[in-house]
């Protein structure tokens, strides 16, 4: 069974997936269906941060904190990080996740 | 730029003078003295001229940090396969190509410079082997090699021997890194050397017919390589890279036997040249801006600013310049109105210099908020696969020769300094230098 996730664009513009397939990333989910600010230039590397978003408060405990590698790649964006910042490449959708809300950071 | 000249600016709160202004009129940035110092080249260029004609390389340079972004974010506009397949053995295409397929295995075109789709299929099976968690993975065994090769650098330097920063170091370092992920044991790194630069000049625009076919020599020498490797681990696969290519299975089936050999031959030489060539330009630097050696001592026991450290020297001193696109229908970049077909020059190097998106762009500066911004590794689908790679082999580099090596000087006069013939890549030919010994 999938997931639903929301994406709320840096333009305000909400873009919410049903029955999304859990085992990929978030990043797949927005990259493939063109939301606007997810790049996954890397392809899911943690090494580029462009898909930088801020996860909204109610599911930040669900999604957990970022790794190390993590955040130093996050750290080369440091004018857009928020104590809510995660590359969304590295969060790997799954069932608890049903309903995840996430905003998308500006572009670098 | 002398350090003084950073510290007073720094104290009035004012950028130093940058590059200094460079006339355009007759320049080509293929000219010597352009290719040897191209800061002001590039700033004459966004300030002036920001999608410029060079009529020597028949290109339009674009050199603003927008521009460059927008040309990149639209892969299909601005063809990576026809701007390569333009520029590839320029002038010489044909005669190349039947040497390869007569003497080299065949012709096999770099899948990594293909367009989307077919480049998606491909770099979605690559991207897994480089991501970053893998590479943390590898930092002991490349500080291993580092530090066996700072040895050899120390040994030499004793017996009263010149020492050689990019010949005994920095390339014989990263063909070993590379060697050691394909799986192909220690390769001479004389040879890869001749290979890298044989296929690096295939993009540099800057062969002759006797170079080519040297050049083209080389080339087939290292697929013949490659593929013998490739057919040994058919018959029987290995614990590595080769082997993970030679059998690997993408979305829609099997990669070719031809694109895995493009594949394993864009590692050998992507992994090591320009790797090696950030290598040299880092020990440049730390031997030429003593303030910058002086910010990498302060930095060395953190690993927050020592990867600030890094993304900030490939910003200020990206080791690819420029790489070429062409249009594929007529577009406006820039205020520029560009035909179909046009060849277009990528500055990545004037891209990372832009003031308008860097404060005082040639300032060393680890504090910046936007480091990440820069486009050293590139922008969009083609951005490098292995920057995770690059920037761990650029640190551990860093951490290790500060450690360990003082007071590091060219021992040669600067302007003896020269830079491999090719627009794409800046790259230091040779670095003799002196250092103390520490701890």
């Amino acid at each position: 069974m999938g997931v639903k996730v929301t994406f709320v664009q840096a333009d305000g513009v909400e873009k919410t997936f049903d029955d999304v397939a859990t085992g990929q990333s978030l990043m797949e989910v927005g990259r493939f269906n063109n939301v606007e600010g997810i790049m996954g230039d890397c392809g899911g590397s943690c090494a580029c941060a462009t898909c930088h978003v801020y996860v909204t408060p109610e599911w930040q405990a669900a999604v957990g904190p970022a790794d190390d590698i993590e955040v130093a790649t996050l750290d080369m964006v440091s004018d857009l990080f928020k104590s809510n910042s995660r590359l969304c490449c590295q969060i790997q959708l799954r069932e608890e996740l049903n309903g995840i809300r996430v905003v998308v950071a500006p572009s670098l | 730029m002398e350090a003084g000249q950073v510290e007073a600016a720094q104290k009035t709160g004012k950028c130093p003078m940058g590059h200094g202004s460079a006339s355009l009129a007759g320049v080509s940035m293929t000219d010597p003295q352009v290719m040897a110092a191209p800061g002001p080249f590039y700033q004459a260029l966004r300030k002036d001229s920001p999608v410029h004609y060079d009529a020597k390389l028949n290109m339009w340079l674009v050199s603003r940090y927008d521009d460059i972004v927008t040309v990149l974010r639209d892969p299909l506009t601005y063809s990576d396969k026809h701007g390569y397949a333009a520029q590839y053995a320029s002038g010489f295409f044909e005669e190349f190509k039947q040497i390869l397929e007569r003497d080299g295995g065949g012709f096999f075109p770099d899948v990594i410079k293909d367009d989307p789709p077919a480049h998606t299929r491909v770099r979605r099976l690559m991207d897994k082997a480089f991501t970053a968690h893998r590479v943390a993975t590898l930092e002991p065994q490349i500080t291993a090699l580092v530090n066996k090769l700072i040895d050899q650098l120390v040994a030499k330097a004793g017996d009263g021997q010149v020492v050689d920063g990019v010949n005994d170091f920095a390339i014989p370092l990263t063909i070993a890194v590379i060697c050691e992920q394909l799986g192909f044991g220690q390769l001479s790194a004389d040879k890869v050397k001749a290979w890298s630069q044989a296929v690096t000049a295939q993009i540099g625009r800057m062969q002759n017919r006797e170079q080519m076919l040297a050049n083209a020599a080389q080339i087939c020498d290292l697929q013949n390589f490659i593929i013998a490797e490739m057919r040994a681990r058919e018959a029987q696969p290995r614990e590595d890279m080769v082997s993970d290519l030679v059998h690997a299975q993408t979305e829609d089936g099997k990669l070719e036997f031809g694109e895995a050999v493009s594949l394993v031959r864009a590692m050998i030489i992507a992994g090591n040249d320009t790797t090696a060539s950030a290598i040299g330009n880092l020990i440049y630097v730390l031997a030429t801006q003593p303030e910058v050696a002086k910010t990498l001592q302060e930095s060395v026991d953190d690993d927050r600013l020592l990867n600030r450290f890094v993304e900030e020297l490939l910003r200020i001193e990206p080791p690819v310049r420029a790489l070429a696109k062409m249009t594929t229908k007529e577009v406006e970049l820039g205020g520029q109105k560009l035909p179909e077909h046009a060849h277009v020059m990528v500055l990545y190097a004037s891209g990372n210099d832009d003031e308008t998106q860097f404060e005082c762009p040639r300032n060393f500066d680890l504090n910046r908020t936007n480091l990440g911004k820069h486009v050293a590794f590139g922008v969009g689908v083609h951005r490098c696969i292995g920057a995770s790679l690059s920037r761990m082999e650029i640190k551990v580099v860093a951490r290790e020769v500060v450690r360990r090596l003082g007071d590091i000087k060219l021992a040669i006069p600067v302007d003896q300094i020269t830079y491999a013939p090719t627009v794409a890549v800046r790259t230091i030919e040779r670095l003799p230098i002196t250092f103390t010994r520490r701890g």
